[in-house]
């Protein structure tokens, strides 16, 4: 039986604004009274919180947003060094106070950081054009990592052109306008990555690390068509070769069976699906 | 008859000094650096359910080390939002499997509205709250099929004006749930230096015959007049002393160690579970004395030595 949803009790919501909305200090600072009333605190509930003072209120919302700030900075360090700390800052309030967490697994909160705030980057010239390949490239680390799929048995039929592929459920495919997997782990490194279009497959190894292949644009397409959208292996090569404007040529399939033993070999094809 | 002795019927229950399972020195305890240290590992559900890649193998070994007990960080008992639905089915399999003897959670709140802010967050000390509280721990315990326990949180503010003090609040939570109290003495602690109330008065006033579990942990200064609990210090002689008249009142409870910041070498927390270990098995020798000197069935059931003293 499902809960009943519930109004939250003026004091209750009053210091969820507290924590999330901007500016809230300095308007607490220069009239609490004001500020609680605005959020439907009255009476002796008003008196009480009035007695409790800004600073002590203040405190729940330095708590939520240095864990929130803390726990994302761990996980995107360098892309956060190069974005400076006053902008971090800036961009987190923001993302409190118009989003939040929706996931109760604090791990998820980088990555649902960076979907929020990825847009808002792209959209801002002061922002360098690179870090938003640099942020989903960090976190493609974390997600990798931690995936409750991956590790499936192999299927033990071999490749057909008629059936589908199946693959490790960890595998990720990504592209980016910028060579970001280039750069050192250096959280002090500012090295400007090459403006180049790159494309990977990232997968879990045997002991659960992520690896990182890069792809050529063909075995980009084609693992696309494969892996994202399920096509059997014949339909996924003609799908490839039109998305490239190219014809399907022995060189082709040439490459596409290299590829396949590539990825079988490194358990990140598991066969063919069964029926 | 407490609530432990209920629950010790049908469920194995390790007592003694336990640990907090980290992602810090998992690696360690997996490698056995731990054997022969904590009596239990208490672990955060959250942190591990609906993950993949080498922590459920990892967690399935040590698990075969330790007996685990499980406490919970997102329930958000106080809140107003209807339960996740796809948090609690992870959360029941992670539960099944593991098997502990309860699941525990905070009496706060963590969000709203369908957004969370990954804290614990106090509530109003009303008897609307206590019942909004007690109904959601009621349906989790349906929901998890297992006992459950809501721990005391430190709270840096009183949010409005309530129509009782924690200890009333706190009581009223655990008769109307029918659950058990997880007893975080360091938050008692921090709670009495910062609101200035007598640590030992707060404990004589609530239901210690609910208590299953205790927690404890060191906290920090965060200015002149503030302590805030962050785990991230040794823990002071002053919450040994409090767990120490808890277990001497009660009887043996699982005790945990928490640490979750400025986290030292594991062969350090190991030492201070030795430490709290001595304290601990100093009062459990004179929970044993006194139940003696009150009879057999005092020796049986704490909550009878909690009731001689009047509490």
């Amino acid at each position: 039986m499902a809960s009943e949803p519930l109004v939250l009790e003026a004091p209750t919501a009053a210091l969820a604004a507290v924590i999330r909305e901007q500016g809230a200090g300095p308007r607490m600072r220069e009239d609490l009274g004001t500020y609680l009333r605005a959020h439907g605190v009255e009476g002796d509930d008003l008196q009480a919180m009035l007695d409790v003072g800004a600073e002590r209120m203040l405190v729940y919302r330095q708590l939520v947003h240095n864990r929130f700030r803390n726990t994302t900075r761990d996980f995107i360090p360098r892309t956060l060094a190069r974005l400076g700390k006053a902008r971090y800052h800036q961009d987190m309030d923001a993302f409190l106070e118009e989003h939040a967490a929706h996931s109760p697994y604090l791990r998820d909160l980088p990555a649902e950081f960076v979907e929020w705030v990825l847009p808002r980057w792209a959209d801002d010239p002061e922002v360098p054009s690179y870090l938003c390949d640099l942020a989903r490239h960090e976190l493609l680390d974390l997600d990798v990592r931690n995936d409750w799929r991956g590790g499936e048995e192999p299927t033990g039929l071999p490749l057909a052109l008629d059936r589908p592929l199946r693959f490790d459920g960890a595998v990720r495919m990504v592209e980016y306008d910028h060579a970001v997997q280039r750069l050192t782990k250096a959280v002090d490194d500012r090295t400007v990555p090459d403006a180049e279009p790159t494309r990977l497959l990232v997968y879990r190894d045997a002991e659960h690390r992520p690896r990182y292949l890069l792809l050529t644009p063909f075995a980009y397409a084609l693992c696309r068509a494969l892996v994202l959208d399920g096509l059997a292996v014949q339909p996924g090569l003609m799908a490839a070769c039109e998305a490239l404007g190219e014809p399907l040529d022995d060189d082709k399939l040439a490459s596409a069976a290299t590829l396949f033993a590539d990825l079988m070999d490194r358990g990140v094809c598991l066969g063919a699906e069964p029926d | 008859m407490s609530m432990l002795h209920e629950i010790q019927r049908t469920r194995a229950v390790p007592t003694g000094i336990g640990l907090g399972l980290r992602a810090r020195f998992i690696e360690q305890v997996d490698a056995g650096k731990a054997d022969g240290g904590p009596a239990f590992l208490e672990l955060s559900p959250e942190n591990y359910m609906h993950r993949g890649g080498r922590n459920p193998a990892r967690l399935a070994r040590i698990a075969e080390r330790f007996p685990i007990i499980t406490h919970g960080l997102m329930m958000s008992l106080g809140g107003p939002d209807p339960f996740d639905d796809d948090y609690f089915g992870f959360l029941r399999d992670f539960l099944d499997h593991y098997d502990p003897p309860w699941h525990s959670d905070h009496v706060c709140w963590s969000g709203q509205g369908g957004t969370l802010l990954h804290d614990l967050l106090p509530l109003p000390f009303t008897t609307a709250v206590a019942k909004r509280v007690a109904s959601r721990v009621r349906e989790a315990r349906d929901r998890l099929e297992r006992p459950m326990a809501v721990e005391n949180i430190s709270w840096y503010m009183r949010l409005g004006h309530g129509e009782h003090d924690e200890p009333e609040f706190l009581t009223e939570v655990l008769e109307r749930a029918e659950c058990g109290l997880l007893l975080d003495v360091n938050n008692v602690f921090v709670n009495a230096h910062n609101h200035g109330f007598d640590p030992y008065a707060w404990l004589e006033r609530i239901p210690l015959d609910r208590v299953l579990q205790l927690h404890i942990a060191g906290h920090e200064p965060w200015d002149e007049s503030l302590v805030v609990d962050t785990h991230g210090e040794t823990v002071r002689d002053e919450v040994y002393e409090l767990m120490a008249w808890v277990i001497e009142r009660i009887g043996p409870r699982p005790v945990l160690l928490e640490r979750d910041s400025n986290i030292p070498p594991l062969s350090e927390l190991l030492t201070e579970i030795q430490r709290l270990d001595a304290t601990y098995q100093e009062a459990v020798g004179r929970w044993q004395g006194r139940s003696a000197a009150q009879g057999p069935a005092a020796a049986i059931s704490p909550a009878q030595e909690i009731g001689s003293h009047g509490v």
